[in-house]
């Protein structure tokens, strides 16, 4: 009988030995080959390292597989796949392109894991993930959220400076999807302001908009629409496309002599360098995240040390603070859940409140659509010598505005 | 006799003079639209050029055109980078280098294509596309640079007409490039041979004329002369892996739009075109058009030139 007793400690013991080694594991999709997904995958692994160094969670090291989805909706579908029946993990991360989202949802909604999404900002995942979907975690702000952010950013900088005017809005849209649905979010905006509602009240009274081929499908050439920008006078020159198109746009804008009040940029990541560039100062820009954040923020104060030492790189992409805290967030559920069970992980996780690198606290709350929303403003910043610099949310500012945008003579 | 010579002229000319006609006429209602026209269509000439030499000597269809452009811009970057050469200054080994690759690819894989079909041509010529591109994927990430030089953004003003002085370089080196070659062709023993092979490659061999050189140094040269576009255009764009890539497609418009071998019907075509694109361009709201009209152009010039056969 002794013996029998005995018998059954080790094996006990054996069994919990046997489940706390097990790893916690962690798949993630991103596209490696973009800068986005390459660093957002590292802040990851960092973020991994991290916990593991510290003892892992609930006794358990974290795994993490990452599968490169090549911006490709197809592959981004089969990486799903894959990570659910062969690696069987436990939580899908990751995210960034909409179209490719659009692709793995249906898969995710067949395995029900828990999911934290850091990319796909388009109202349509919102649409497809469905009001059901408790198990969908959303990190990034929606397209309509960002809109809207914006108005909320404007109205209180023309509040906080007098001086500033955003009256008269151009918006340079690159003919490609990503820009046409920045020109009819605008369009949507300006009308319900125009009828006194909506955020943009009050902030934009006209408002016209030009497309333009981006350099990165093939065009290059924005002197026909910074002519017709330059007929405008707007307060405002905003253009959304892509890094390609930053640089030669200020080029092209100065050869016209085209300097309007405030010159906005709205691409998903600005070229390598790009502060260098004497045309750079005073550009200012949309964002989740800047790296002046470190004197207001000791979160993003570390995770900028840690991201440097581990890589000899700096982050460029606010894709790498978003990728730090896809797990952490994660990881600090499970903490406060004590388990990985579903129901008791997902309760905690939609009660967390979690102290981000971004430069906020990331708590989460319903949207339009889905009962899990992330953050849900992006930030207004402004390259003032080489560095963004944050210029709204105010309570978060690094630097005064630079405003009016400066003269091209002596650039 | 005099009449008889203003005939002659008229007739040769015509087509010339009524271009030159309708483009003055366009410039006083567009006048910036045409100025930029003519500098964006004399860069797709540039890029355009050497793929007609190309594709009319050796034969070879080559979908890798627009990457070898790519390449030259990221040593000509690299040059600018590293050593601190100005871009138009790194024209000169960009060239000389941008040949050795030339060189190097013809011996390496297109010869084993050569008495292939031009399926066969097509595969290789997109695989080469696609290693240069992973390559320089590989190598710089798909991140955009740039490089910034004053002058780059230099302008003049007119009368009130404000225009960037930079892009009338590429009219400047589209029109040396395209009587460079013509001397080349006219003036030069290996010039006349890679005429003759043009015309006729059969009959080149039997009087002697080493083919397998001169398409050596025929695809050398095409793919050198995208070492000066890589100089001129690196100043102005950004630089990743498919900068050059959109300017295949466009390349082979001209030559078809042109006609294969006609040299100053490539830079005549790239004017057309991208003066057409730049008015469209111009119009309020109907920017997005501007694709269309390239191709709308194409399609109908190719047209009347294939009734115009049929005709006679």
């Amino acid at each position: 009988m002794r013996r029998v007793f005995l018998l059954a400690i080790v094996l006990a013991v054996m069994a919990m030995m046997a489940i706390a080694a097990t790893p916690i594991k962690i798949g993630a999709v991103v596209p490696l080959g973009d800068i986005t997904g390459d660093q957002a995958s590292k802040a990851m692994r960092l973020a991994v390292e991290e916990i593991n160094a510290a003892g892992g969670v609930l006794g358990r090291p974290l795994e993490l597989i990452v599968i490169d989805d090549e911006l490709k909706p197809e592959k981004g579908a089969a990486a799903i796949e894959k990570l659910a029946t062969v690696d069987r993990v436990d939580f899908f991360v990751g995210g960034m392109s909409s179209g490719v989202h659009l692709a793995q949802i249906p898969i995710m909604k067949r395995y029900q894991k828990i999911t934290i999404w850091i990319g796909a900002a388009s109202y349509l995942c919102e649409n497809a993930v469905g009001p059901t979907a408790d198990w969908y975690f959303h990190l990034h702000p929606w397209d309509y959220q960002q809109g809207e952010s914006y108005g909320r950013g404007w109205s209180d900088i023309v509040a906080a400076y007098p001086e500033i005017t955003t009256d008269r809005i151009f918006l340079a849209y690159e003919e490609g999807g990503f820009g046409t649905a920045s020109y009819d979010s605008y369009i949507a905006l300006q009308k319900l302001a125009a009828q006194g509602e909506g955020t943009w009240a009050g902030v934009i009274n006209d408002f016209r908009g030009e497309s333009f081929k981006s350099a990165a499908l093939g065009g290059g050439d924005y002197r026909a629409m910074l002519q017709q920008a330059k007929a405008y006078n707007p307060d405002l020159f905003i253009w959304a496309g892509y890094d390609a198109d930053a640089l030669p746009i200020l080029q092209q804008a100065k050869e016209i002599g085209f300097a309007p009040k405030l010159f906005v940029g709205a691409p998903p990541g600005w070229p390598a360098h790009f502060g260098d560039s004497p045309l750079a100062e005073g550009v200012t820009l949309y964002g989740m995240w800047a790296p002046t954040l470190n004197k207001v923020s000791p979160v993003a104060e570390h995770f900028w040390n840690a991201y440097i030492e581990r890589y000899k790189e700096e982050p460029a992409t606010y894709f790498a603070p978003l990728g730090y805290t896809n797990i952490y967030f994660l990881v600090e559920g499970i903490k406060a859940a004590g388990t990985i069970e579903k129901a008791a992980l997902i309760k905690a996780l939609a009660e967390l409140e979690y102290d981000s690198p971004i430069g906020e606290v990331l708590t989460i709350s319903p949207s339009n659509v889905i009962k899990h929303q992330g953050f849900t403003a992006q930030k207004i910043l402004q390259w003032q010598n080489g560095e963004q610099q944050v210029i709204w949310p105010l309570e978060l500012k690094t630097s005064e505005p630079e405003y009016p945008f400066p003269k091209w003579e002596g650039r | 006799m005099k009449d008889l010579e203003k005939s002659a002229f008229w007739k040769k000319n015509s087509k010339l003079i009524y271009l030159i006609t309708a483009i003055a006429l366009l410039a006083l209602w567009r006048p910036h639209a045409i100025l930029y026209g003519i500098q964006r269509g004399s860069l797709y000439s540039l890029i355009g050029l050497p793929l007609s030499l190309t594709l009319g000597v050796v034969g070879i269809m080559n979908l890798a055109h627009g990457d070898f452009l790519s390449l030259g811009i990221y040593v000509s970057y690299m040059f600018f980078m590293n050593l601190g050469v100005d871009p138009l200054l790194s024209i000169v080994p960009v060239t000389l280098i941008l040949f050795g690759v030339g060189v190097l690819v013809y011996k390496l894989t297109i010869t084993k294509v050569l008495k292939s079909g031009h399926l066969n041509q097509l595969l290789l010529t997109f695989g080469i596309s696609m290693i240069l591109i992973e390559s320089l994927n590989v190598i710089w990430t798909s991140r955009p640079r740039n490089v910034y030089v004053p002058y780059a953004s230099s302008s003049m003003t007119i009368a009130n007409f404000t225009f960037g002085t930079y892009e009338l370089l590429y009219v400047l080196f589209a029109f040396a490039v395209l009587i460079g070659f013509q001397l080349f062709l006219k003036k030069t023993r290996l010039g006349q041979a890679t005429y003759a092979v043009g015309q006729n490659p059969r009959g080149a061999k039997i009087v002697g004329i080493n083919i397998g050189f001169v398409y050596l140094v025929v695809f050398g040269v095409s793919i050198a002369i995208l070492g000066i576009v890589a100089g001129v255009m690196l100043p102005r764009s950004s630089i990743f892996p498919m900068v050059g890539a959109p300017y295949t497609m466009r390349s082979f418009c001209l030559v078809a739009m042109a006609g294969l071998g006609n040299l100053p019907g490539i830079l005549i075509s790239g004017i057309v075109l991208g003066i057409g694109e730049a008015i469209v361009q111009s119009i309020p709201g109907y920017s997005g058009w501007s694709d269309l009209v390239f191709f709308g152009v194409l399609i109908a010039v190719i047209s009347i030139r294939s009734m115009r056969r049929l005709a006679l």
